[in-house]
C-alpha cells in the first residue's frame, strides 16, 4: 500500500470517527446530566417512522439533522468574513491536532501481504508530537476571539475576552506539567512516551503525581470545560463568544469544543495514565501480535472513556470559579506547582540514583516516593498560605480616603 | 457610589478552615454527590404514556376555565380586575349590559391568550365573583397562535370538562 | 383682611374674598371631605361630611373659645378670628359614622359600577371609614332607573342632590326631583319629563358616586385604564376646556376641565359626545397622488419632495385655511404658500353655522358658531395678506381661471361641500386636499393628504372671546396619517419634528395680535384682548 493511500485512509477513518463520536458524545453528556440529575436523559429518538427507540441512540442523528437544516441566517451587524472564518478556525485545529495521537501501537498486519507494521496514527513518526499539538491546540483560542469579535455582540466580546486571557494563562501550566513527562521519558513522541511507562510498569501518574494534577487542572481550563468554561458561562454571557452562531456554525464550534475534550482525555492518558499499556494485559512494549494490538487499542480507548466520563461528571459536581479566583488559581497555584515540578523530577533525573541507593529502593520507587512527598507539600503550603484568599475587592476595613479605593 | 457609602452593607465572605483551603474537602463532596444522584432512582414522568399526577388540585394552576352559575350562565361579571391584576396583559374584555334581568354586565367578549399568559394565578387571586379559575390542566399545546387565544366558550367548555373533578371553589356567594 | 387658624395654621384672606370653610381649608392644604358642595352649585349641607370644629378667638386675650357642636363647613363663611379643626378626634368619629351610615344601604357592587376608581365613596371610606362593617346587609344589585340622557342606579345614590340643583340653577331645565323621605328618598323624575337638555352630562361629572351613568360610557371601559389628557373642545367658537380621556389611543369619554375664564365646570352634550368622528372607519388613512389621470398611492417618505415641485410649478397658487386648523398649522400654511407664490389669495375656509346661541340660566353658552379657531386663523390671515379672502371670493377667482393651484385644508367632522361647489375646482392644474373623511372635493384632488382629528393636534385655537388655549395632542393619529402642522413644517424644510410651542413662539414676535402669548402657555389660555387694546 503506497504511504500516501495508507495516510489517506487513516485521515478519513479518524475524521469519521472522531465526528460520529463528538455526536455520541453529546448524547453521553445529556445522558450523564440526566442521570446526575435524577432524570432520565433523551431515551426516545430510535428507528424513524417506527416505535423501535433503541435508548434514544438515534437522538445524535436528530440533533445532526436538525443543526444541517437550520436556517442559515447571518445578523446583520457582523464582520461578514471573520464571521465565516472563526468556527473553520477552530476547527480545523480541533481536528488537526489528533494527527499525532496515537489510537493504540502498531499493527502487523502480515496477512495482507505487506511487510511493514501500520502505525495507529496519522503522522506516527513526528519527533516533535507534543509541540506540535500545542502548535496547533493554540490556534483555538483564535477561533473564539475572532468569533467573539466578529459577531459585534458584547456578550460574545466579553466571552472572547475571557476565553483568550484564560486559554493564554493555562498553557504554561499545560506546558510545565508535561514537561516532566517529557524529562522523565525523554522524548516528544506520544508513542514513546506511552512505550517508557510499558516498559518501566509505572504510569507517569503514579510517580509525578504533582505534574498531574496541574497537567489535569490546565487540560480541563483549556478544553473550557466546567468549572473553568467563564468564556460561555450560559447565567452569565448568554452563551459567550457563539451567542450570534447558529447552524452549521454553531455545530462547528460545539463539535470543537467536544474534541477539544477528547484531546485533552487522551493526552491525560496517553502522558500520564500508560497510554495503552495495562499491567500483565497487553504485554511488553515490544510484542505486536493481532489480538495484542487489538486489545492495547481497547485498553487506550476504555481509559479515555474512562477519563471523558469524569470530565462530565465535574461539571455537576462542582460550582463554576469566579474569574478573579480562575486566575489565581493559574498564576498563584498551578504554575508554581508546574516549576516545582519540573525542579523535582529534573533533581532527581539528575541525583536520584545515588539518593535511592541507600534506602534500597528501585527508581520508579524512588521517584515516586519524592513525587508524592512534593505533591504532600505543595498541597500544605498552598492550603496554609492560601494565595487566593487575598482578593481584589474594595474593603471597608481600608480607611475611606486611602487613594486605592478610589 | 463612594465606598464609605454608610448604605453600604459590608458582607465579607466567612474565612475558611484549613480543610476548605484545601479544596480536597470540596472536590469529594462534590464527586459523591454527583455519584450518589448517578446511581439513585430516576424521578421521570414518561408522559404521555404516564401521567402526572397532581397532589392537590385546587391549588394548581394549568389552563384557566369560566365558571357558570346555578343557571348556567357566565358567572363573570365583567369587572376587568383580572385583566387590570394580570402581569402578562393576557386578558382581553369586552363588557356590555347583560341580557338578564337580575345582572348589571356581563362580558360579551372574554379572551385569554394562553400563549402570553404565565400562569402566576393572580386573575383567580382579583375576581370578587371566583368566575375565573386555574384548573389542573397542564398539557396545554395547540398548532397555531390563534388556537391558543381562548374565547369565552372555550373557557366555559374548560369548566364543563372539569366541573366534576374540581369543583369550584367558592369564597362567597 | 381676616386671618383665621385651622388646624393650628394661621392664613390671612384678603378682604373681599368670601370663602367657606372647605375653601379656606384648601388654601393650607387641608382637604375637607364633602359629597354635596360643588363650588358652581348653591350649599345644600345635606351629606354632614364636611363637618368640622368651630370657634372663635378672640382678639384681645388670645382665648379660643369652641361651639360644642360639630357645624358643616359648606355652609360656613370664614370670619376674622375663626377657628376651624378638621384633625379631631370627634370630627373623624363624625366622618367615620358618616360613612357608615351612607354604605349602610349602598350595594357594594364596585366590580361592575363605572365609578369605581374614582368614586368618593370609595376614597373617602379608605381615607375616613371605619374598617368593619356592622350592618348585617348583604351586598345586592342596585335598582336601575332610565331617567332620559342619563341612567340612574338608584341605590347606589348617596343624596347629594348635586344633579337635581344642576338642573335647576345652571340649565334651569328642572326635570330631577327628590321623591320619598328619610331612607327612601330617591332621585327621579316625574313621569313623562325625562332629563333631556343640552346639558345633562354634566350631572354624571357632578355625582359624587356611581348613581348616575352616562350612556355612553357605560360598562365599556374601567376608568383606571383612562389616562387623560387636556384638551380643548373643537365643537363650537366656546372653545371650553376639556379633559379627553383614553386607553392606547382611542378616546373614550370627554369631562370638563375647569376654567373660570371659559366653561367653569361644564360642557354641553354637543361637545361631550364629538369624539366618534375620530375613530370613524371612514377616515382617509393614506395619502393619494394623481398623476396624467392614474390615482394612486403615495407614501410620506417621497410625498413631501413630489409636492414641493407640485407646487413651485402650478403657478398662481390660493390656500383654504380651516377655521379647525390651530393657530400654529394655520401660519404654517400660509407660510409655506406665501413662500411659493408671494401673492397667493389666503381664504378662511367655510365657517360653519348652525342655528343660534344658546345660553343657560348658568351663564353657559353653546354658540351657533361651530368652529374653534375662526378668529385665529382670521388674525394670521390678515397677517400675511391684510385681508381675509372668503371662500365665495375663491370660487369667483376660480369660475374666472385666475388660479392655477389651490391648497385646500378641511378638517371638517361633516360633509362640508357639495358636489355644485367641487365641481368648480375641476379645470386647477393642482389641488391638494387635506381633509378627514372623502367629499366630492377630495376626488379631484390631484394629492390627497389624510388630515388629523382634534384629539391629534398640537397647537392653539382662540376662542371667539379672543382667548388663546394651547394644548398637546392627547392621541397618535391612526396609521398612515400626519397631523397638517408636521406636513408643513416638512414642507417648509424644518428641522426636527413638528414643534407647536417653537411655532407659536414665531408667531407670537411676527403678529402683535399674539404677542402675549410668547414664552407662556397657562392652562386656562390667554386673553389676547389685552393687547387689541393696546394696538
Amino acid at each position: 500500500m503506497p504511504p500516501i493511500l495508507e495516510s489517506l485512509l487513516k485521515i478519513a477513518v479518524l475524521i469519521g470517527g472522531l465526528m460520529t463520536a463528538a455526536a455520541y458524545l453529546v448524547l453521553l453528556e445529556r445522558w450523564i446530566a440526566a442521570w446526575v440529575q435524577d432524570r432520565l436523559g433523551p431515551n426516545r429518538v430510535g428507528v424513524p417512522l417506527t416505535k423501535i427507540r433503541l435508548f434514544g441512540l438515534g437522538q445524535p442523528v436528530a440533533d445532526g439533522g436538525k443543526f444541517l437544516t437550520k436556517g442559515e441566517f447571518t445578523p446583520g451587524h457582523v464582520d461578514k468574513i471573520l464571521y465565516f472564518l472563526a468556527p473553520m478556525a477552530i476547527f480545523v485545529a480541533a481536528i488537526a491536532a489528533f494527527a499525532v495521537v496515537p489510537l493504540g501501537s502498531v499493527v502487523l498486519p502480515a496477512s495482507w501481504g505487506v511487510g511493514e507494521p501500520v502505525r495507529l496514527a496519522v503522522a506516527p513518526g513526528l519527533d516533535v508530537g507534543m509541540l506540535y499539538i500545542f502548535a496547533v491546540g493554540s490556534v483555538a483560542v483564535y477561533g473564539v476571539v475572532l468569533g467573539g469579535w466578529a459577531s459585534n455582540n458584547k456578550y460574545s466580546f466579553f466571552g472572547a475576552i475571557r476565553s483568550s486571557a484564560q486559554l493564554i494563562s493555562y498553557e504554561l501550566p499545560l506546558g510545565l506539567g508535561i514537561l516532566g513527562v517529557v524529562l522523565a521519558s525523554g522524548s516528544l513522541r506520544l508513542d514513546n512516551i506511552i512505550i517508557e511507562q510499558a516498559r518501566s510498569g509505572t504510569w507517569n501518574a503514579l510517580v509525578q503525581p504533582l505534574g498531574f494534577v496541574v497537567f489535569c487542572v490546565a487540560a480541563f481550563a483549556e478544553a473550557g470545560r466546567l468549572p473553568f468554561d467563564l468564556p460561555e458561562a450560559e447565567q452569565e454571557l448568554v452563551g459567550g463568544y457563539h451567542t450570534e452562531y447558529l447552524g452549521v456554525k454553531l455545530m462547528m464550534y460545539m463539535v470543537s469544543e467536544f474534541l477539544h475534550m477528547v484531546l485533552a482525555a487522551f493526552l491525560i492518558v496517553i502522558l500520564f495514565l500508560g497510554g495503552w499499556h495495562f499491567w500483565g494485559l497487553t504485554g511488553s512494549a515490544e510484542a505486536v501480535s493481532w489480538p495484542v494490538a487489538l486489545l492495547r487499542a481497547i485498553v487506550l480507548l476504555a481509559k479515555v472513556m474512562g477519563a471523558i466520563f469524569f470530565f462530565m461528571l465535574a461539571r455537576w459536581s462542582w460550582p463554576r470559579f469566579r474569574y478573579d479566583q480562575l486566575m489565581e488559581v493559574a498564576w498563584k497555584v498551578m504554575i508554581p506547582w508546574g516549576l516545582i515540578n519540573v525542579v523535582a523530577v529534573a533533581a532527581w533525573m539528575e541525583y536520584g540514583v545515588q539518593l535511592a541507593r541507600p534506602w534500597n529502593l528501585s527508581a520508579a520507587q524512588g521517584m515516586a516516593v519524592v513525587g508524592w512527598g512534593v505533591l504532600l507539600l505543595c498541597w500544605l503550603a498552598t492550603t496554609i498560605i492560601d494565595p487566593t484568599a487575598s482578593g481584589n475587592r474594595p474593603r471597608r476595613d481600608l480607611s475611606a480616603n486611602d487613594n486605592c479605593l478610589e | 457610589m463612594k465606598t464609605d457609602d454608610r448604605n453600604i452593607n459590608w458582607v465579607r465572605e466567612p474565612r475558611l478552615g484549613l480543610a476548605g483551603r484545601s479544596y480536597l474537602l470540596l472536590f469529594v463532596q462534590g464527586l459523591t454527590t454527583t455519584l450518589r444522584h448517578f446511581f439513585s432512582r430516576k424521578k421521570t414522568v414518561q408522559s404521555p404514556e404516564e401521567r402526572h399526577e397532581i397532589p392537590d388540585p385546587p391549588i394548581y394552576r394549568g389552563v384557566h376555565r369560566l365558571n357558570r352559575d346555578q343557571r348556567g350562565r357566565v358567572k363573570c361579571v365583567a369587572c376587568f380586575l383580572c385583566a387590570t391584576a394580570c402581569p402578562a396583559d393576557c386578558i382581553d374584555i369586552v363588557a356590555a349590559e347583560s341580557p338578564w334581568t337580575d345582572r348589571e354586565k356581563y362580558p360579551q367578549s372574554f379572551t385569554i391568550d394562553e400563549l402570553r399568559c404565565i400562569f402566576c394565578g393572580m386573575c383567580e387571586e382579583a375576581c370578587p365573583v371566583d368566575a375565573i379559575e386555574l384548573t389542573s390542566l397542564y398539557d396545554l399545546s395547540g398548532k397555531s397562535r390563534e388556537e391558543m387565544i381562548f374565547d369565552k366558550e372555550k373557557l366555559l367548555s374548560v369548566y364543563d370538562q372539569t366541573k366534576n373533578t374540581e369543583p369550584m371553589i367558592t369564597k362567597r356567594d | 383682611m381676616a386671618t383665621i387658624i385651622i388646624d393650628n395654621r394661621e392664613i390671612e384672606i384678603p378682604a373681599g374674598r368670601r370663602l367657606n370653610g372647605i375653601e379656606a381649608a384648601r388654601l393650607v392644604g387641608v382637604e375637607i371631605p364633602h359629597y354635596c358642595w360643588h363650588p358652581g352649585l348653591s350649599v345644600a349641607g345635606s351629606c354632614r361630611m364636611c363637618l368640622v370644629e368651630v370657634g372663635t378667638r378672640d382678639p384681645k386675650t388670645g382665648e379660643i373659645a369652641m361651639q360644642p357642636k360639630l357645624v358643616p363647613a359648606c355652609n360656613t363663611i370664614v370670619a376674622d378670628n375663626m377657628v376651624i379643626v378638621t384633625n379631631s378626634e370627634k370630627v373623624a368619629r363624625a366622618r367615620a359614622m358618616v360613612e357608615e351610615d351612607l354604605l349602610l344601604r349602598h350595594p357594594i357592587d364596585c366590580p361592575i359600577c363605572d365609578k369605581a376608581g374614582e368614586c368618593l365613596l370609595q376614597d373617602y371610606h379608605f381615607e375616613y371609614g371605619q374598617p368593619e362593617r356592622r350592618a348585617d346587609i348583604r351586598p345586592f344589585t342596585s335598582r336601575r332607573r332610565d331617567l332620559g340622557d342619563v341612567t340612574l342606579f338608584v341605590d347606589r345614590c348617596v343624596m347629594c342632590s348635586r344633579c337635581v340643583r344642576f338642573a335647576r340653577e345652571i340649565s334651569g331645565t328642572c326635570e330631577l326631583m327628590i321623591t320619598g323621605r328619610g331612607a327612601r328618598e330617591e332621585i327621579d323624575v316625574v313621569a313623562g319629563f325625562p332629563l333631556n337638555n343640552k346639558l345633562s352630562g354634566n350631572v354624571v361629572d357632578l355625582c359624587p358616586v356611581g348613581a348616575l351613568g352616562d350612556k355612553d360610557f357605560l360598562y365599556r371601559q374601567r376608568v383606571w385604564y383612562l389616562r387623560r389628557h387636556r384638551g380643548v373642545c373643537t365643537g363650537c367658537s366656546t372653545g371650553c376646556s376639556i379633559w379627553i380621556e383614553e386607553n392606547q389611543d382611542r378616546v373614550w369619554r370627554i369631562k370638563p376641565r375647569e376654567n373660570p375664564f371659559v366653561n367653569k365646570w361644564w360642557i354641553c352634550n354637543d361637545g361631550r359626545y364629538d369624539y366618534p368622528h375620530v375613530h370613524d372607519p371612514r377616515r382617509l388613512t393614506q395619502p393619494w397622488g394623481r398623476e396624467t389621470g392614474i390615482t394612486d398611492t403615495r407614501d410620506w417618505i417621497d410625498l413631501p419632495k413630489e409636492l414641493n415641485r407640485s407646487l413651485g410649478e402650478a403657478g398662481r397658487l390660493a390656500a383654504v385655511i380651516s377655521p379647525f386648523l390651530t393657530v400654529e398649522e394655520a401660519y404654517l400654511l400660509c407660510k409655506l404658500i406665501r413662500g411659493i407664490d408671494a401673492e397667493a389669495p389666503l381664504v378662511i375656509g367655510p365657517v360653519p353655522e348652525v342655528g343660534e346661541e344658546e345660553r343657560f340660566p348658568g351663564g353657559f353658552t353653546i354658540r351657533a358658531e361651530k368652529c374653534p379657531n375662526r378668529r385665529g386663523v382670521e388674525a394670521v390671515i390678515a397677517h400675511f395678506a391684510r385681508r381675509v379672502a372668503t371662500f365665495d371670493e375663491l370660487l369667483t377667482e376660480l369660475d374666472q381661471d385666475a388660479l392655477q393651484g389651490v391648497w385646500v385644508s378641511g378638517g371638517y367632522k361633516h360633509e362640508w361641500i357639495g358636489q355644485a361647489t367641487a365641481a368648480r375646482f375641476e379645470r386647477l392644474k393642482l389641488l391638494v386636499v387635506q381633509d378627514l373623511f372623502p367629499s366630492p372635493l377630495s376626488e379631484r384632488a390631484t394629492y390627497l393628504l389624510p388630515g388629523a382629528a382634534y384629539p391629534e393636534r398640537d397647537g392653539s385655537y382662540v376662542n371667539h372671546a379672543d382667548r388663546l388655549q394651547s394644548v398637546r395632542r392627547a392621541i397618535r393619529p391612526p396609521a398612515g396619517v400626519r397631523t397638517e402642522g408636521s406636513v408643513c413644517w416638512e414642507l417648509l424644510g424644518r428641522k426636527g419634528l413638528y414643534n407647536a410651542r417653537a411655532a407659536l413662539d414665531e408667531i407670537a414676535r411676527e403678529i402683535l395680535y399674539f404677542s402675549v402669548a410668547a414664552d407662556t402657555a397657562p392652562e386656562t389660555g390667554i386673553d389676547l384682548k389685552a393687547n387689541l387694546l393696546a394696538g
